[in-house]
């Protein structure tokens, strides 16, 4: 079945099966491999994406429902060439690692701070909280989003 | 000159004999301390482009006709294939191949849950997936063994069993005036690296092969691949950019690897395995579990007189028997010292290395037993610990090449003190209390390793090696020492890495040796260019070579004058400087360890079992620091993955069937943001002299060895409760707390 | 497989027959077909079928946790079983009416063990590992039920509106016998519409987990005050949202070896729960 949406403000059209994951079109046929496959269960948040301006985990959301929605990417969160302000806070306080729960925390954290320009600790613990990470302690990605939310 | 010397390799605490051809190192240490670059904080050079999601792991790798494998698991822990009918899953749809358990490595005898039976190649992971479920296999299903008591009493057993003895706890008994008897247990954990294991196979003719793969090891995966498909090794081209975490689970090419390279010959095209979540947690390795039971004697005034342990790692169907006992052996100053450790062939997975394998689990039992002691004596725990500091390994008698254990101490104190002041702050429901834990691990890495700088005409260096950067941020290290040595800033530094045919041998990512063993290669090398840019420019601008120096970019005359570098380079046009330097060996007769203290802050809620871990203080000796940035980074994430492995992470299998419950992220639960304490971290910086030209050892394992058993302790510290089983979750530590509450003599500790 | 998404309630109603499935959020659905535990001809999204957003005391089905979990009008209990239900992006999809039918987590019914609830003879769990498992109606399934929100409802009295009747929450749910297994009384093709959730005096809902945030409950308290009385409610405890006289209740539970612990926490969150909603 076809199905249109917009992808990073750009109109997209993927062919997808009735079952397709929006995860699985954005990174295999809409070439945007950004977000990450990690377990197809909702429960690590690396395919976080926004979809009308809400965090949801791609994985789970059928391409078939998002017909006709928004969609916004990591790939999606830098202006040009230059780093978003969230993106540039995690690489200068050393909150990505292996990276690959990266993206996913790249879009909760600028939902995040769209929502909350200045969150708390508490905040940052329970809006990231469906975005796990193995390498980095956490610690750093705290450091990140304040400076972030100071940028 | 090259040496040709007999040498003990170390790796995760395995040692083996082998000969290394070594370059001499002759470069002096640079002074302590931040210089230019080095031991300065840096963030990583490709942080931009994994910010952006730009970066390409093996994950996200498409080769044109790529196909997508899935495996055929084993549903049962032991069992045998009567009969195999893959007619359905050829025939279904975008199938191009399947493989039937009579190719190698799959099976017709799985001996654990999970083992790989048949595979099929398709045009898209849906249509593998599916393929696979088509596969009808009649299975006879086998008794398996699955508790590790038995199998060693069957003598079903990994390796021989490893009994050491220094001195003699007998007599070490009787010189006793306390002696502390107990068990411990840990938990099966899971790596769960973030990225799955998973590989590309791609043949070039029937001699030629490319494997993408996320790895620790790029030459590795090549001398196993090589030998398995009867290829000369430069035949056999391995590619790891971007990596997804490993852990010490992706050490080796795995079977997968070797299921994508046996299904690419079959079809003539590449083919990518990649493990799901699920099959991540059946068969990608783990942390065996163990059972401790430990005996510690001492006088009264602290000083052991003996340590005795028995320990049983249930090992699964195959790995190797991590030395649980190492600990025991080798961190405290002790005469008399006897462990015995058992590896049980289990039918369950294999372990894998993970992070400080088997000191991890030792180190809970031995620091828990330590201040069960210290109540016993009332003694302060962590006196007792330095009344027992060892000055050199008793194992051998060795001095080791370096040893800030005691300055650790030192610098714990002041958090230590805060006891009395945490211990306040209870009330009648969340006792709080402070714990301490040593650590002892390895970490002095080990020659070969070689790297080459190459500097070309707008003055600008790469470094190029054949090391891999698994999300640490090695080859931010790499850059910034190739930047000190050459004086430039970092950021005219590339870092060219991850490719076994565009670079020298590099050592393995595993046993936290990537900085101490690539480090020096990459500094010889780019001294090895900075050499013959002095030369150069000293015949240019008419000087000695002496009074010139590489900074800032610049040539620099001590006797005044100075010159960008790209005016020397410059002149070259096309061509190029080229560096060479390679791994000195480690200091003969001398032990090269990491040592470290923690100290955790805990409250339990003595009504639910809730345990908050509250502030962890990390205070670690491994030697030079390179780039602090980095290296706290390392520690916190170390600590956290720690605090799953204290608290909320076990593999949980079927007591009857041995079937894996908890395969999934929901099921096995790693801590998330929200679970994350105060970390503290603070590294005590002080190169060591007699190891390599930068005296620094490695920090990815130290910072998860001390955790568990700091937090164990602030626990009894809190409540009195002893917690000798791992995870703490909410049963057990009730069940510690009752245990507690029937025990009225004990010690009144807490508010 | 199809799927089919109608702009109306009639339209829905006319897809939802033999083989189709009704999805919401689906964060839910999404994960049980992808592991084929449910399968279908037909996926019938509904979320421009069913009712969404709150007005006054009642609650459209297709409001999803994170837009209950900051209104002010709620209450509390069900805006903390909300807020503690999952992560943020679950929240964001998950819908209320598809939280009441969430499945159990038991890793044997997950795992599609041939379990008495997958239509086998013997529950898994009884013999093997049930720490997570229930401790009240625990045969001949000793699954427990997940959601928070469905026991915050059932402790602050709720009603489900469906597209055929109206009743309230306690009768949504059914112990499974062993000609019928179905943990609810929902018809085939049956749509939660709305829910009535009166406004108590007072309320909460505490949960004891496995980390901080982004787990099932082990135990899950809801209490709620009203004019006629306080009353209880238990997550994780039964295979169903489970309504508690008072604590003393507790001492009915029949706890299997591994999991008595629950009831020492439950235990301790009924005094708290209790302590939050006093007058």
């Amino acid at each position: 079945m076809k199905i249109e949406l917009s992808v990073n403000g750009e109109r997209k059209e993927a062919d997808v099966w009735p079952g397709e994951s929006l995860l699985f079109t954005l990174r295999e046929k809409l070439g945007l491999p950004g977000s990450k496959n990690a377990c197809e269960q909702g429960e690590c948040g690396s395919c976080s994406v926004l979809l009308d301006e809400k965090l949801v985990c791609s994985c789970l959301v059928l391409t078939a429902q998002a017909q006709g929605h928004e969609i916004v990417t990591v790939e999606g969160i830098a202006e040009d060439d230059r780093l978003h302000r969230v993106q540039e806070a995690f690489v200068q306080t050393g909150a990505v690692q292996c990276g690959f729960c990266t993206p996913g925390l790249i879009v909760a954290t600028v939902d995040l701070l769209a929502h909350r320009p200045e969150p708390s600790d508490d905040e940052i613990r329970e809006a990231l909280s469906g975005n796990l990470c193995r390498c980095t302690g956490y610690q750093k990605i705290f450091d990140a989003v304040r400076l972030a939310a100071r940028a | 000159m090259a040496r040709l010397i007999r040498t003990e390799k170390e790796v995760e605490g395995r040692y083996t004999e082998q000969w290394i051809v070594v370059d001499e190192d002759v470069l002096e240490q640079w002074p302590a301390g931040p210089l230019e670059t080095v031991g300065r904080p840096v963030p990583r050079a490709d942080g931009g482009q994994r910010a952006r999601g730009e970066a390409r792991y093996t994950a996200d790798i498409k080769l044109p006709g790529m196909l997508h494998a899935a495996i055929l698991r084993s549903p049962h822990a032991k069992a045998r294939v009567r009969r195999i009918d893959t007619g359905r899953a050829r025939r279904a749809p975008g199938v191009r191949a399947v493989l039937g358990p009579e190719t190698g490595p799959l099976t017709d005898e799985p001996p654990y849950e999970g083992a790989p039976v048949a595979a099929v190649a398709a045009e898209t992971s849906e249509q593998a997936r599916t393929a696979v479920s088509l596969i009808e296999v009649e299975w006879e299903r086998l008794e398996p063994l699955l508790d590790p008591e038995e199998a060693v009493r069957r003598n079903e057993l990994i390796d021989e069993p490893n009994r050491e003895e220094r001195g003699e706890v007998e007599r070490g008994l009787a010189e006793s005036d306390a002696v502390v008897e107990a068990e411990y247990r840990t938990q099966t954990v899971l790596h769960n690296s973030m990225e799955t294991h998973q590989a590309i196979c791609e043949w070039d003719g029937d001699d030629r092969l490319t494997v993408y793969i996320s790895t620790q090891f790029i030459w590795g995966v090549r001398e196993e691949v090589a030998k398995r498909f009867g290829l000369p090794e430069d035949h056999v081209r391995v590619v790891c950019r971007f990596m997804g975490g490993g852990f010490g689970s992706k050490n080796g090419p795995g079977d997968y690897t070797y299921v994508a390279a046996e299904l690419a010959r079959a079809t003539g095209r590449p083919v990518k395995c990649a493990l799901t979540r699920r099959e991540e947690n059946l068969d990608s390795g783990n942390r065996n579990s163990t059972i401790q039971r430990l005996r510690v004697g001492a006088r009264s005034d602290g000083t052991l007189t003996f340590l005795d342990g028995e320990f049983v790692n249930a090992t699964g169907w195959d790995g190797w028997l991590a030395s649980t006992g190492g600990p025991m052996r080798l961190l405290y100053a002790c005469e008399n010292v006897r462990t015995v450790e058992y590896g049980a062939k289990l039918n369950t997975p294999p372990m894998a290395a993970f992070r400080a394998p088997g000191f991890v689990e030792g180190t809970f039992g031995l620091e828990c037993l330590l201040d069960e002691l210290a109540a016993k004596l009332e003694i302060d725990p962590l006196e007792l610990r330095r009344r027992n500091h060892s000055t050199h390994d008793a194992v051998d008698e060795r001095p080791f090449s370096s040893k800030q254990l005691l300055e650790c101490y030192r610098r714990a104190e002041p958090h230590w003190e805060r006891r009395d002041e945490v211990r306040a702050r209870s009330d009648a429901t969340w006792k709080r209390g402070v714990g301490l834990a040593s650590q002892v691990w390895y970490g002095g890495g080990g020659p070969p390793s070689y790297a080459w700088v190459r500097i070309g005409g707008d003055g600008r260096a790469a470094v190029i090696t054949g090391m891999q950067d698994i999300g640490t941020g090695s080859a931010t290290a790499m850059a910034q020492i190739a930047a000190e040595e050459l004086g430039l800033p970092v950021d005219r530094i590339e870092v060219a890495l991850g490719d076994s045919a565009r670079g020298p041998y590099a050592t393995i990512s595993a046993g936290s040796s990537t900085i101490p063993s690539m480090g020096p290669a990459v500094r010889a090398a780019a001294a090895d260019a900075a050499r013959q840019l002095i030369e150069i420019a000293a015949q240019r601008y008419d000087r000695e070579e002496r009074v010139l120096s590489l900074k800032n970019g610049q040539i620099v005359s001590s006797d005044g004058g100075s010159w960008p570098l790209e005016e020397i380079t410059g002149l070259l046009e096309s061509g190029q400087i080229l560096g060479k330097g390679s791994r000195g060996p480690n200091p003969t007769g001398m032990r090269v360890l990491t040592f470290g203290v923690q100290v955790a802050e805990v409250a339990v809620d003595v009504e639910t079992g809730e345990v908050v871990v509250e502030k962890i203080v990390a205070i670690h000796d491994v030697g030079r620091v390179i780039n602090p940035l980095g290296a706290s980074s390392q520690v916190e994430g170390g600590i956290i993955q720690g605090l799953g492995h204290t608290l909320s992470e076990e593999r949980l299998l079927d007591p009857s069937t041995g079937g894996n419950l908890t395969q999934t992220l929901d099921a096995y639960k790693i801590p998330t943001i929200a679970d994350v304490p105060e970390i503290v971290t603070d590294l005590v910086d002080v190169p060591d002299e007699h190891l390599t030209n930068l005296g620094s050892k490695g920090l990815g394992e130290p910072p998860i060895i001390p955790t568990a058993a700091a937090i164990a302790n602030a626990i009894r510290d809190a409540t009195g409760a002893d917690v000798r089983s791992l995870p703490i979750t909410r049963e057990e530590m009730l069940r510690a707390l009752r245990e507690a509450s029937r025990q009225p003599a004990r010690e009144e500790v807490g508010a | 497989m199809d799927i089919l998404r109608p702009d109306s309630l009639e339209a829905a109603r006319a897809a939802l027959k033999n083989g189709s499935v009704a999805l919401a959020g689906g964060t839910e659905l999404v994960p049980l077909l992808r592991d084929r535990i449910v399968e279908a001809d037909t996926i019938v999204e509904i979320r421009h079928a069913v009712p969404r957003g709150i007005q006054g005391t009642r609650i459209g089905a297709g409001t999803t946790l994170g837009e209950l979990e900051v209104d002010p009008q709620i209450p509390d209990a069900l805006r903390e079983a909300c807020r503690l239900a999952a992560s943020p992006q679950l929240r964001a999809m998950g819908t209320i009416g598809g939280n009441l039918l969430q499945a159990t987590r038991c890793w044997y019914w997950r795992l599609k063990y041939p379990c008495w609830l997958h239509g086998g003879g013997r529950c898994f769990a009884h013999e093997g590992l049930h720490r997570e498992h229930a401790v009240f109606a625990n045969a001949p399934c000793a699954s427990a039920h997940p959601s928070d929100v469905a026991a915050a409802l059932l402790a602050l009295g709720a009603t489900v509106r469906t597209d055929r009747r109206e009743l309230p929450i306690a009768e949504l749910y059914r112990l499974p016998t062993g000609d019928d297994r179905r943990m609810t009384g929902l018809e085939p093709g049956e749509l939660i519409l709305e829910l009535e959730v009166p406004m108590p005096a007072a309320s909460t809902y505490l949960k004891a987990m496995d980390r901080k945030r982004f787990a099932f409950a082990l135990v899950g308290v809801a209490a709620a005050r009203s004019p006629e009385g306080t009353r209880l409610a238990l997550a994780g405890m039964a295979p169903i949202p489970w309504l508690l006289e008072d604590e003393s209740a507790l001492d009915e539970a029949t706890p299997l070896p591994g999991n008595a612990y629950k009831l020492e926490i439950a235990r301790a969150l009924i005094r708290r729960a209790l302590v939050a909603v006093a007058p």
